[in-house]
Protein backbone atom coordinates (compact mmCIF):
# COMPACT_ATOMS: atom_id res chain seq x y z
CA UNK A 1 0.00 0.00 0.00
CA UNK A 2 2.73 2.47 0.88
CA UNK A 3 4.43 1.41 -2.36
CA UNK A 4 1.47 2.69 -4.39
CA UNK A 5 1.41 5.90 -2.43
CA UNK A 6 5.13 6.48 -2.82
CA UNK A 7 4.85 5.78 -6.56
CA UNK A 8 2.09 8.37 -6.92
CA UNK A 9 4.22 10.93 -5.09
CA UNK A 10 7.27 10.11 -7.19
CA UNK A 11 5.30 10.45 -10.45
CA UNK A 12 3.87 13.80 -9.39
CA UNK A 13 7.22 15.32 -8.52
CA UNK A 14 9.30 17.21 -11.08
CA UNK A 15 12.22 15.49 -12.80
CA UNK A 16 15.28 15.64 -10.56
CA UNK A 17 19.01 15.08 -11.11
CA UNK A 18 18.72 11.92 -9.02
CA UNK A 19 16.18 10.52 -11.47
CA UNK A 20 18.38 11.35 -14.46
CA UNK A 21 21.39 9.79 -12.76
CA UNK A 22 19.34 6.69 -12.02
CA UNK A 23 18.13 6.44 -15.64
CA UNK A 24 21.69 6.89 -16.88
CA UNK A 25 23.01 4.10 -14.68
CA UNK A 26 20.13 1.80 -15.58
CA UNK A 27 20.76 2.38 -19.29
CA UNK A 28 24.45 1.70 -18.85
CA UNK A 29 23.63 -1.55 -17.07
CA UNK A 30 21.65 -2.87 -20.07
CA UNK A 31 24.79 -3.75 -21.98
CA UNK A 32 28.39 -2.59 -22.01
CA UNK A 33 29.00 0.04 -24.67
CA UNK A 34 32.41 0.78 -26.15
CA UNK A 35 33.85 4.13 -25.18
CA UNK A 36 34.50 6.77 -27.79
CA UNK A 37 37.85 5.77 -29.24
CA UNK A 38 40.62 7.58 -27.45
CA UNK A 39 43.15 9.01 -29.86
CA UNK A 40 45.93 6.54 -29.12
CA UNK A 41 47.79 7.69 -32.14
CA UNK A 42 47.51 11.25 -33.42
CA UNK A 43 45.43 11.51 -36.58
CA UNK A 44 45.26 14.54 -38.83
CA UNK A 45 42.19 16.79 -38.82
CA UNK A 46 39.52 15.95 -41.38
CA UNK A 47 39.80 17.20 -44.94
CA UNK A 48 38.58 20.72 -45.69
CA UNK A 49 34.88 20.78 -46.57
CA UNK A 50 33.97 17.68 -44.59
CA UNK A 51 31.48 18.39 -41.84
CA UNK A 52 33.25 18.11 -38.53
CA UNK A 53 32.06 15.09 -36.57
CA UNK A 54 30.27 16.05 -33.42
CA UNK A 55 31.57 14.62 -30.22
CA UNK A 56 29.14 12.22 -28.57
CA UNK A 57 27.61 13.85 -25.49
CA UNK A 58 27.73 11.78 -22.32
CA UNK A 59 24.61 9.71 -21.78
CA UNK A 60 23.71 11.84 -18.78
CA UNK A 61 23.98 15.05 -20.81
CA UNK A 62 21.93 13.45 -23.58
CA UNK A 63 19.13 12.46 -21.19
CA UNK A 64 19.19 15.84 -19.45
CA UNK A 65 18.75 17.63 -22.79
CA UNK A 66 15.91 15.37 -23.88
CA UNK A 67 14.11 16.01 -20.61
CA UNK A 68 14.61 19.76 -20.94
CA UNK A 69 13.48 19.95 -24.60
CA UNK A 70 10.47 17.69 -24.32
CA UNK A 71 9.20 18.62 -20.86
CA UNK A 72 8.35 14.95 -20.55
CA UNK A 73 6.13 13.82 -17.66
CA UNK A 74 8.04 12.24 -14.80
CA UNK A 75 5.84 9.15 -15.11
CA UNK A 76 6.59 8.69 -18.82
CA UNK A 77 10.30 9.16 -18.21
CA UNK A 78 10.53 6.76 -15.28
CA UNK A 79 8.30 4.13 -16.88
CA UNK A 80 10.94 3.85 -19.61
CA UNK A 81 13.05 2.14 -16.89
CA UNK A 82 10.77 -0.91 -17.15
CA UNK A 83 11.64 -1.28 -20.83
CA UNK A 84 15.35 -0.85 -20.08
CA UNK A 85 15.08 -3.60 -17.50
CA UNK A 86 13.18 -5.92 -19.88
CA UNK A 87 15.86 -5.33 -22.46
CA UNK A 88 18.64 -6.09 -19.99
CA UNK A 89 17.04 -9.44 -19.23
CA UNK A 90 16.46 -10.17 -22.91
CA UNK A 91 19.89 -9.46 -24.33
CA UNK A 92 22.52 -12.19 -24.29
CA UNK A 93 25.16 -11.84 -21.60
CA UNK A 94 27.96 -11.22 -24.03
CA UNK A 95 26.11 -8.49 -25.95
CA UNK A 96 27.95 -5.22 -26.25
CA UNK A 97 27.29 -1.99 -28.09
CA UNK A 98 28.88 0.90 -29.89
CA UNK A 99 29.59 4.18 -28.09
CA UNK A 100 26.12 5.48 -29.08
CA UNK A 101 24.16 2.30 -28.28
CA UNK A 102 23.19 3.47 -24.80
CA UNK A 103 21.85 6.70 -26.27
CA UNK A 104 19.82 4.79 -28.86
CA UNK A 105 18.41 2.35 -26.35
CA UNK A 106 17.37 5.09 -23.98
CA UNK A 107 15.74 7.21 -26.68
CA UNK A 108 13.81 4.27 -28.13
CA UNK A 109 12.54 3.28 -24.67
CA UNK A 110 11.44 6.85 -23.97
CA UNK A 111 9.64 7.16 -27.33
CA UNK A 112 7.71 3.93 -26.77
CA UNK A 113 6.88 4.90 -23.20
CA UNK A 114 5.43 8.20 -24.50
CA UNK A 115 3.48 6.52 -27.31
CA UNK A 116 2.07 3.81 -25.09
CA UNK A 117 1.25 5.82 -21.96
CA UNK A 118 0.04 9.17 -23.30
CA UNK A 119 -2.95 10.13 -25.40
CA UNK A 120 -0.80 12.55 -27.36
CA UNK A 121 2.93 12.22 -27.87
CA UNK A 122 5.62 13.76 -30.11
CA UNK A 123 6.18 12.39 -33.61
CA UNK A 124 9.51 10.79 -34.45
CA UNK A 125 10.60 13.85 -36.47
CA UNK A 126 10.30 15.86 -33.25
CA UNK A 127 12.27 13.26 -31.31
CA UNK A 128 14.98 13.41 -33.97
CA UNK A 129 15.13 17.20 -33.60
CA UNK A 130 15.43 16.88 -29.81
CA UNK A 131 18.72 14.97 -30.23
CA UNK A 132 20.50 18.08 -31.55
CA UNK A 133 21.39 16.39 -34.82
CA UNK A 134 22.86 13.33 -33.21
CA UNK A 135 20.24 11.07 -34.80
CA UNK A 136 18.32 11.61 -38.03
CA UNK A 137 14.69 10.61 -38.57
CA UNK A 138 15.68 7.32 -40.24
CA UNK A 139 17.84 6.44 -37.21
CA UNK A 140 14.96 7.14 -34.86
CA UNK A 141 12.46 5.12 -36.93
CA UNK A 142 14.87 2.22 -37.07
CA UNK A 143 15.63 2.18 -33.33
CA UNK A 144 11.92 2.32 -32.56
CA UNK A 145 11.15 -0.57 -34.89
CA UNK A 146 14.03 -2.64 -33.53
CA UNK A 147 12.99 -2.09 -29.94
CA UNK A 148 9.38 -3.05 -30.72
CA UNK A 149 10.65 -6.28 -32.24
CA UNK A 150 13.03 -6.99 -29.36
CA UNK A 151 10.29 -6.41 -26.80
CA UNK A 152 7.85 -8.30 -29.04
CA UNK A 153 5.43 -5.33 -28.70
CA UNK A 154 5.04 -6.15 -25.04
CA UNK A 155 4.71 -2.66 -23.61
CA UNK A 156 2.30 -3.23 -20.74
CA UNK A 157 3.70 -2.29 -17.38
CA UNK A 158 2.26 -3.39 -14.05
CA UNK A 159 2.44 -1.38 -10.88
CA UNK A 160 4.56 -4.03 -9.16
CA UNK A 161 7.12 -3.91 -11.98
CA UNK A 162 7.36 -0.15 -11.59
CA UNK A 163 7.80 -0.48 -7.84
CA UNK A 164 10.54 -3.06 -8.33
CA UNK A 165 12.59 -1.17 -10.90
CA UNK A 166 12.15 2.21 -9.22
CA UNK A 167 12.89 0.94 -5.72
CA UNK A 168 15.98 3.14 -5.18
CA UNK A 169 13.90 6.25 -5.97
CA UNK A 170 10.90 5.09 -3.92
CA UNK A 171 12.86 4.17 -0.82
CA UNK A 172 13.50 7.77 0.39
CA UNK A 173 9.85 8.72 -0.26
CA UNK A 174 8.59 5.77 1.76
CA UNK A 175 11.02 6.69 4.50
CA UNK A 176 9.64 10.26 4.56
CA UNK A 177 6.08 8.96 4.64
CA UNK A 178 6.82 6.80 7.67
CA UNK A 179 8.63 9.63 9.42
CA UNK A 180 5.88 12.19 8.85
CA UNK A 181 3.27 9.71 10.00
CA UNK A 182 5.23 9.16 13.20
CA UNK A 183 5.65 12.90 13.67
CA UNK A 184 1.94 13.43 13.25
CA UNK A 185 1.08 10.69 15.67
CA UNK A 186 3.49 12.16 18.17
CA UNK A 187 2.05 15.60 17.66
CA UNK A 188 -1.46 14.25 18.13
CA UNK A 189 -0.53 12.72 21.47
CA UNK A 190 1.22 15.88 22.45
CA UNK A 191 -1.73 18.14 21.55
CA UNK A 192 -4.10 15.97 23.55
CA UNK A 193 -1.94 16.39 26.59
CA UNK A 194 -1.66 20.08 26.09
CA UNK A 195 -5.40 20.61 25.80
CA UNK A 196 -6.08 18.67 28.99
CA UNK A 197 -3.40 20.62 30.80
CA UNK A 198 -4.65 23.99 29.68
CA UNK A 199 -8.23 23.22 30.50
CA UNK A 200 -7.44 21.99 34.00
CA UNK A 201 -4.96 24.64 35.07
CA UNK A 202 -6.66 27.89 34.29
CA UNK A 203 -3.96 29.81 36.16
CA UNK A 204 -1.41 29.29 33.43
CA UNK A 205 -2.06 31.37 30.35
CA UNK A 206 -1.68 29.50 27.08
CA UNK A 207 -0.67 31.47 24.00
CA UNK A 208 -3.52 31.51 21.51
CA UNK A 209 -1.46 30.81 18.41
CA UNK A 210 -0.39 27.28 19.32
CA UNK A 211 -3.89 26.32 20.29
CA UNK A 212 -5.19 27.48 16.93
CA UNK A 213 -2.44 25.58 15.23
CA UNK A 214 -3.30 22.52 17.22
CA UNK A 215 -6.91 22.67 16.11
CA UNK A 216 -5.85 22.74 12.50
CA UNK A 217 -3.36 19.94 12.69
CA UNK A 218 -5.72 17.84 14.74
CA UNK A 219 -8.37 18.04 12.10
CA UNK A 220 -6.04 17.18 9.27
CA UNK A 221 -4.34 14.25 10.85
CA UNK A 222 -7.24 12.40 12.37
CA UNK A 223 -7.28 9.87 9.59
CA UNK A 224 -3.52 9.49 9.44
CA UNK A 225 -2.65 9.11 13.09
CA UNK A 226 -3.93 5.72 14.00
CA UNK A 227 -5.06 5.23 17.56
CA UNK A 228 -3.20 1.95 17.67
CA UNK A 229 0.19 3.59 17.49
CA UNK A 230 -0.46 5.87 20.44
CA UNK A 231 0.48 3.57 23.33
CA UNK A 232 3.92 2.98 21.87
CA UNK A 233 4.78 6.67 21.89
CA UNK A 234 7.42 8.00 24.25
CA UNK A 235 6.32 9.08 27.67
CA UNK A 236 5.48 12.70 28.27
CA UNK A 237 8.67 14.07 29.86
CA UNK A 238 10.71 13.15 26.78
CA UNK A 239 8.28 14.75 24.41
CA UNK A 240 9.27 18.40 24.13
CA UNK A 241 12.88 17.87 23.16
CA UNK A 242 12.01 15.13 20.66
CA UNK A 243 9.10 16.87 19.03
CA UNK A 244 11.10 20.07 18.67
CA UNK A 245 13.16 18.33 16.02
CA UNK A 246 10.35 18.82 13.53
CA UNK A 247 9.00 22.22 12.56
CA UNK A 248 9.12 25.61 14.27
CA UNK A 249 5.35 25.50 14.70
CA UNK A 250 5.63 22.37 16.78
CA UNK A 251 8.48 23.68 18.89
CA UNK A 252 6.37 26.67 19.79
CA UNK A 253 3.80 24.28 21.14
CA UNK A 254 6.53 22.44 22.96
CA UNK A 255 7.57 25.56 24.69
CA UNK A 256 4.09 26.16 26.06
CA UNK A 257 3.76 22.62 27.32
CA UNK A 258 7.24 22.70 28.73
CA UNK A 259 6.23 25.59 30.95
CA UNK A 260 3.06 23.81 31.89
CA UNK A 261 4.89 20.68 32.90
CA UNK B 1 6.77 -13.67 -37.09
CA UNK B 2 4.85 -14.02 -40.35
CA UNK B 3 5.89 -12.58 -43.66
CA UNK B 4 3.50 -10.83 -46.05
CA UNK B 5 4.13 -13.43 -48.77
CA UNK B 6 2.28 -15.92 -46.61
CA UNK B 7 -1.01 -14.15 -47.33
CA UNK B 8 -2.94 -13.59 -50.51
CA UNK B 9 -4.61 -10.19 -50.43
CA UNK B 10 -8.27 -10.30 -51.51
CA UNK B 11 -10.99 -7.64 -51.60
CA UNK B 12 -10.99 -4.45 -49.56
CA UNK B 13 -13.24 -4.63 -46.52
CA UNK B 14 -13.12 -1.04 -45.39
CA UNK B 15 -11.17 1.93 -44.12
CA UNK B 16 -10.45 2.05 -40.41
CA UNK B 17 -9.43 5.12 -38.46
CA UNK B 18 -5.81 4.87 -39.49
CA UNK B 19 -5.68 1.90 -41.79
CA UNK B 20 -7.19 -0.03 -44.70
CA UNK B 21 -8.56 -3.50 -44.08
CA UNK B 22 -8.48 -6.29 -46.67
CA UNK B 23 -9.70 -9.83 -46.63
CA UNK B 24 -6.74 -12.18 -46.87
CA UNK B 25 -6.06 -15.84 -47.29
CA UNK B 26 -3.35 -17.63 -45.35
CA UNK B 27 -1.80 -19.68 -48.16
CA UNK B 28 -0.34 -22.32 -45.85
CA UNK B 29 -3.41 -22.96 -43.71
CA UNK B 30 -6.20 -21.98 -46.11
CA UNK B 31 -7.78 -19.85 -43.38
CA UNK B 32 -9.29 -16.43 -44.12
CA UNK B 33 -7.93 -13.48 -42.18
CA UNK B 34 -8.44 -9.72 -42.05
CA UNK B 35 -5.32 -7.77 -42.97
CA UNK B 36 -5.21 -4.32 -41.45
CA UNK B 37 -2.61 -2.30 -43.31
CA UNK B 38 -1.13 0.77 -41.70
CA UNK B 39 0.88 2.99 -44.04
CA UNK B 40 3.85 4.25 -42.08
CA UNK B 41 4.49 7.96 -42.27
CA UNK B 42 8.21 8.36 -41.70
CA UNK B 43 7.73 11.63 -39.80
CA UNK B 44 5.46 10.01 -37.25
CA UNK B 45 7.24 6.68 -36.97
CA UNK B 46 5.04 3.84 -35.72
CA UNK B 47 1.65 5.44 -34.91
CA UNK B 48 0.82 5.37 -31.21
CA UNK B 49 -2.61 3.95 -32.10
CA UNK B 50 -0.89 0.91 -33.66
CA UNK B 51 1.59 0.64 -30.80
CA UNK B 52 -1.28 0.42 -28.31
CA UNK B 53 -3.61 -1.70 -30.40
CA UNK B 54 -0.92 -4.33 -30.92
CA UNK B 55 0.54 -4.43 -27.44
CA UNK B 56 -2.90 -4.54 -25.81
CA UNK B 57 -4.58 -7.02 -28.18
CA UNK B 58 -1.65 -9.41 -28.37
CA UNK B 59 -2.46 -10.89 -24.98
CA UNK B 60 -6.21 -10.35 -25.04
CA UNK B 61 -7.53 -13.79 -25.86
CA UNK B 62 -11.28 -14.10 -25.45
CA UNK B 63 -14.08 -15.43 -27.64
CA UNK B 64 -15.73 -12.00 -27.72
CA UNK B 65 -12.60 -10.11 -28.74
CA UNK B 66 -11.19 -10.29 -32.26
CA UNK B 67 -7.94 -12.25 -32.17
CA UNK B 68 -4.75 -10.62 -33.37
CA UNK B 69 -2.75 -13.46 -34.92
CA UNK B 70 0.35 -11.71 -36.10
CA UNK B 71 2.15 -8.49 -36.97
CA UNK B 72 4.27 -7.84 -40.05
CA UNK B 73 6.43 -4.77 -39.59
CA UNK B 74 8.51 -3.46 -42.47
CA UNK B 75 10.10 -0.08 -43.07
CA UNK B 76 7.06 1.51 -44.70
CA UNK B 77 4.15 -0.76 -43.87
CA UNK B 78 2.71 -2.37 -40.79
CA UNK B 79 0.23 -5.21 -41.27
CA UNK B 80 -1.92 -6.59 -38.49
CA UNK B 81 -3.28 -10.06 -39.15
CA UNK B 82 -6.67 -10.51 -37.47
CA UNK B 83 -9.25 -13.23 -37.21
CA UNK B 84 -11.70 -12.83 -40.12
CA UNK B 85 -15.26 -11.72 -39.33
CA UNK B 86 -18.11 -11.59 -41.86
CA UNK B 87 -19.69 -8.29 -40.92
CA UNK B 88 -19.96 -5.50 -38.41
CA UNK B 89 -22.98 -4.53 -36.35
CA UNK B 90 -23.42 -1.19 -38.14
CA UNK B 91 -23.61 -2.75 -41.61
CA UNK B 92 -25.89 -5.47 -40.27
CA UNK B 93 -28.28 -2.89 -38.80
CA UNK B 94 -28.20 -0.86 -42.04
CA UNK B 95 -29.12 -3.97 -44.00
CA UNK B 96 -32.36 -4.17 -42.04
CA UNK B 97 -33.64 -0.74 -43.01
CA UNK B 98 -36.75 -1.25 -45.14
CA UNK B 99 -37.56 1.80 -47.24
CA UNK B 100 -36.77 4.55 -44.80
CA UNK B 101 -37.86 2.75 -41.68
CA UNK B 102 -35.20 1.25 -39.46
CA UNK B 103 -36.05 -1.94 -37.65
CA UNK B 104 -34.47 -3.16 -34.49
CA UNK B 105 -33.44 -6.75 -33.95
CA UNK B 106 -35.64 -9.47 -32.49
CA UNK B 107 -35.35 -9.22 -28.74
CA UNK B 108 -33.63 -12.60 -28.45
CA UNK B 109 -30.88 -11.41 -30.81
CA UNK B 110 -30.58 -8.08 -28.97
CA UNK B 111 -30.05 -10.04 -25.78
CA UNK B 112 -27.49 -12.42 -27.30
CA UNK B 113 -25.46 -9.56 -28.83
CA UNK B 114 -25.55 -7.41 -25.67
CA UNK B 115 -24.52 -10.41 -23.56
CA UNK B 116 -21.51 -11.03 -25.80
CA UNK B 117 -20.64 -7.33 -25.88
CA UNK B 118 -20.63 -7.19 -22.09
CA UNK B 119 -18.59 -10.41 -21.87
CA UNK B 120 -15.91 -8.85 -24.08
CA UNK B 121 -15.97 -5.57 -22.16
CA UNK B 122 -15.80 -7.37 -18.81
CA UNK B 123 -12.73 -9.25 -20.02
CA UNK B 124 -11.03 -6.00 -21.12
CA UNK B 125 -11.79 -4.38 -17.78
CA UNK B 126 -10.53 -7.40 -15.84
CA UNK B 127 -7.30 -7.01 -17.78
CA UNK B 128 -7.21 -3.30 -16.95
CA UNK B 129 -7.89 -2.13 -20.48
CA UNK B 130 -10.39 0.55 -21.53
CA UNK B 131 -11.66 0.22 -25.11
CA UNK B 132 -12.77 3.86 -25.40
CA UNK B 133 -14.41 3.49 -28.82
CA UNK B 134 -17.31 1.07 -28.51
CA UNK B 135 -19.82 1.57 -31.31
CA UNK B 136 -21.66 -0.69 -33.78
CA UNK B 137 -18.92 -0.24 -36.46
CA UNK B 138 -16.32 -1.65 -34.07
CA UNK B 139 -18.38 -4.69 -33.08
CA UNK B 140 -17.72 -7.47 -35.56
CA UNK B 141 -20.13 -10.31 -36.12
CA UNK B 142 -20.03 -13.58 -38.03
CA UNK B 143 -22.56 -15.91 -39.55
CA UNK B 144 -22.70 -17.94 -36.34
CA UNK B 145 -24.13 -14.93 -34.52
CA UNK B 146 -20.93 -14.34 -32.59
CA UNK B 147 -20.05 -10.78 -31.68
CA UNK B 148 -16.48 -9.62 -30.99
CA UNK B 149 -14.89 -6.34 -30.01
CA UNK B 150 -12.50 -4.91 -32.59
CA UNK B 151 -10.47 -1.77 -33.30
CA UNK B 152 -8.44 -1.12 -30.17
CA UNK B 153 -6.82 1.98 -31.70
CA UNK B 154 -8.09 4.21 -28.90
CA UNK B 155 -7.70 1.66 -26.11
CA UNK B 156 -5.59 2.40 -23.06
CA UNK B 157 -4.24 0.42 -20.16
CA UNK B 158 -5.23 1.69 -16.72
CA UNK B 159 -4.29 0.87 -13.16
CA UNK B 160 -0.85 2.47 -12.96
CA UNK B 161 -0.60 6.11 -11.93
CA UNK B 162 0.59 7.29 -15.34
CA UNK B 163 -0.44 10.63 -16.75
CA UNK B 164 -3.72 12.17 -17.66
CA UNK B 165 -6.34 10.81 -19.97
CA UNK B 166 -7.73 12.73 -22.93
CA UNK B 167 -11.43 13.57 -22.98
CA UNK B 168 -11.36 13.48 -26.79
CA UNK B 169 -12.26 9.81 -26.91
CA UNK B 170 -15.20 7.68 -28.05
CA UNK B 171 -17.29 8.52 -31.12
CA UNK B 172 -19.65 11.35 -30.17
CA UNK B 173 -22.98 9.44 -30.14
CA UNK B 174 -21.58 6.86 -27.70
CA UNK B 175 -19.63 9.26 -25.47
CA UNK B 176 -20.54 9.40 -21.77
CA UNK B 177 -21.81 12.70 -20.30
CA UNK B 178 -18.91 12.98 -17.82
CA UNK B 179 -16.44 12.69 -20.71
CA UNK B 180 -18.44 15.23 -22.75
CA UNK B 181 -18.08 17.61 -19.80
CA UNK B 182 -14.30 17.20 -19.95
CA UNK B 183 -13.62 14.56 -17.28
CA UNK B 184 -10.13 13.10 -17.50
CA UNK B 185 -10.47 10.80 -14.52
CA UNK B 186 -12.86 8.37 -16.12
CA UNK B 187 -12.40 4.64 -15.90
CA UNK B 188 -14.35 1.54 -16.90
CA UNK B 189 -17.68 3.39 -16.73
CA UNK B 190 -16.76 5.14 -20.01
CA UNK B 191 -17.28 1.87 -21.89
CA UNK B 192 -20.48 1.02 -20.01
CA UNK B 193 -22.28 4.14 -21.25
CA UNK B 194 -21.48 3.07 -24.83
CA UNK B 195 -22.88 -0.41 -24.09
CA UNK B 196 -26.13 1.27 -22.97
CA UNK B 197 -26.37 3.36 -26.15
CA UNK B 198 -25.70 0.29 -28.31
CA UNK B 199 -28.37 -1.73 -26.47
CA UNK B 200 -31.00 0.95 -27.13
CA UNK B 201 -29.90 1.19 -30.77
CA UNK B 202 -30.25 -2.56 -31.30
CA UNK B 203 -33.81 -2.40 -29.90
CA UNK B 204 -35.05 0.44 -32.13
CA UNK B 205 -32.61 0.35 -35.05
CA UNK B 206 -31.88 4.06 -34.45
CA UNK B 207 -29.02 5.69 -32.57
CA UNK B 208 -30.20 6.78 -29.12
CA UNK B 209 -28.44 10.18 -28.96
CA UNK B 210 -27.40 11.26 -32.48
CA UNK B 211 -25.81 14.64 -31.68
CA UNK B 212 -23.84 16.68 -34.21
CA UNK B 213 -21.50 18.41 -31.73
CA UNK B 214 -20.53 18.18 -28.06
CA UNK B 215 -23.12 20.71 -26.96
CA UNK B 216 -26.02 19.13 -28.84
CA UNK B 217 -24.90 15.70 -27.66
CA UNK B 218 -25.24 16.74 -24.01
CA UNK B 219 -28.56 18.45 -24.76
CA UNK B 220 -29.98 15.26 -26.29
CA UNK B 221 -28.78 13.17 -23.34
CA UNK B 222 -30.22 15.54 -20.72
CA UNK B 223 -33.54 15.94 -22.54
CA UNK B 224 -34.11 12.22 -22.13
CA UNK B 225 -32.22 11.34 -18.95
CA UNK B 226 -32.86 14.63 -17.11
CA UNK B 227 -30.42 17.45 -16.37
CA UNK B 228 -28.05 16.41 -13.59
CA UNK B 229 -27.76 18.48 -10.41
CA UNK B 230 -25.35 18.38 -7.47
CA UNK B 231 -28.03 16.37 -5.68
CA UNK B 232 -28.45 13.67 -8.35
CA UNK B 233 -24.75 13.66 -9.27
CA UNK B 234 -22.44 15.00 -6.54
CA UNK B 235 -19.41 16.70 -8.10
CA UNK B 236 -20.98 17.36 -11.51
CA UNK B 237 -20.52 21.12 -11.16
CA UNK B 238 -16.75 20.70 -10.75
CA UNK B 239 -16.33 19.13 -14.21
CA UNK B 240 -14.27 21.36 -16.56
CA UNK B 241 -17.01 21.98 -19.12
CA UNK B 242 -20.00 22.00 -16.76
CA UNK B 243 -22.51 24.64 -17.79
CA UNK B 244 -24.59 25.93 -14.83
CA UNK B 245 -27.07 27.65 -17.17
CA UNK B 246 -28.26 24.42 -18.77
CA UNK B 247 -32.04 24.18 -19.20
CA UNK B 248 -33.44 21.95 -16.47
CA UNK B 249 -35.12 18.86 -17.91
CA UNK B 250 -36.87 16.19 -15.89
CA UNK B 251 -36.04 12.60 -16.81
CA UNK B 252 -38.38 11.08 -19.39
CA UNK B 253 -39.73 7.54 -19.31
CA UNK B 254 -37.00 5.80 -21.32
CA UNK B 255 -38.97 2.55 -21.48
CA UNK B 256 -42.03 4.21 -23.05
CA UNK B 257 -39.79 6.18 -25.41
CA UNK B 258 -38.09 3.08 -26.77
CA UNK B 259 -41.27 0.99 -26.71
CA UNK B 260 -42.85 3.48 -29.12
CA UNK B 261 -40.09 2.63 -31.63
CA UNK B 262 -40.30 -1.15 -31.49
CA UNK B 263 -43.10 -3.63 -32.00
CA UNK B 264 -41.86 -6.28 -29.62
CA UNK B 265 -42.84 -5.93 -25.98
CA UNK B 266 -39.96 -4.71 -23.82
CA UNK B 267 -39.53 -6.53 -20.53
CA UNK B 268 -39.34 -4.46 -17.34
CA UNK B 269 -35.98 -6.04 -16.53
CA UNK B 270 -34.63 -4.76 -19.86
CA UNK B 271 -35.68 -1.21 -19.01
CA UNK B 272 -34.07 -1.58 -15.61
CA UNK B 273 -30.81 -2.73 -17.22
CA UNK B 274 -30.88 0.24 -19.62
CA UNK B 275 -31.16 2.61 -16.65
CA UNK B 276 -28.26 0.82 -14.97
CA UNK B 277 -26.01 1.29 -17.99
CA UNK B 278 -27.15 4.83 -18.78
CA UNK B 279 -26.68 6.41 -15.36
CA UNK B 280 -25.46 9.99 -15.85
CA UNK B 281 -23.26 9.77 -12.76
CA UNK B 282 -20.40 7.43 -13.75
CA UNK B 283 -20.06 6.14 -10.19
CA UNK B 284 -23.62 4.83 -10.33
CA UNK B 285 -23.30 3.04 -13.65
CA UNK B 286 -23.25 -0.77 -13.45
CA UNK B 287 -19.96 -2.55 -14.02
CA UNK B 288 -19.77 -5.03 -16.89
CA UNK B 289 -19.76 -7.90 -14.37
CA UNK B 290 -22.83 -6.51 -12.60
CA UNK B 291 -24.63 -6.05 -15.91
CA UNK B 292 -23.95 -9.68 -16.82
CA UNK B 293 -25.58 -10.70 -13.55
CA UNK B 294 -28.66 -8.60 -14.25
CA UNK B 295 -32.01 -10.46 -14.19
CA UNK B 296 -32.60 -9.66 -17.89
CA UNK B 297 -29.80 -12.13 -18.66
CA UNK B 298 -31.14 -14.76 -16.24
CA UNK B 299 -31.70 -17.31 -19.03
CA UNK B 300 -27.94 -17.26 -19.79
CA UNK B 301 -26.59 -17.72 -16.31
CA UNK B 302 -29.26 -19.87 -14.71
Amino acid sequence: MSDSKALKILFKSPVTDDMIRYLTNTTLSVLPCAREPRQAYPSPPSSPGATPKRALPSLMTFITRLVRYTNVYTSTLLTATCYLEKLRQLLPRDAHGLPSTGHRIFLACLILSAKFHNDSSPQNKHWAAYTDGMFCLEDVNLMERQLLQLLNWDLRVEEQELCDVLEPLLEPIRHDLVRSRKAMARNYYHQRNMSTCSSTSTLVSTPSVPSLASMKSLASMKSLASMKSLPSLPSLPQLPSKASLYTPLYSQCDYSTATLV
Amino acid sequence: MASSSQFKQLEKLGNGTYATVYKGLNKTTGIYVALKEVKLDSEEGTPSTAVREISLMKELKHENIVRLYDVIHTENKLTLVFEFMDNDLKKYMDSRIVGNTPYGFEMSLVKYFEWQLLQGVAFCHENRILHRDLKPQNLLINNKGQLKLGDFGLARAFGIPVNTFSSEVVTLWYRAPDVLMGSRTYSTSIDIWSCGCILAEMITGRPLFPGTNDEEQLKLIFETMGTPTERTWPGVSTLPKYNPRLPQHLPKDLGALLQSQTREKMELTLIDLLYGLLQLNPDRRLSAKQALNHPWFAEYYQ
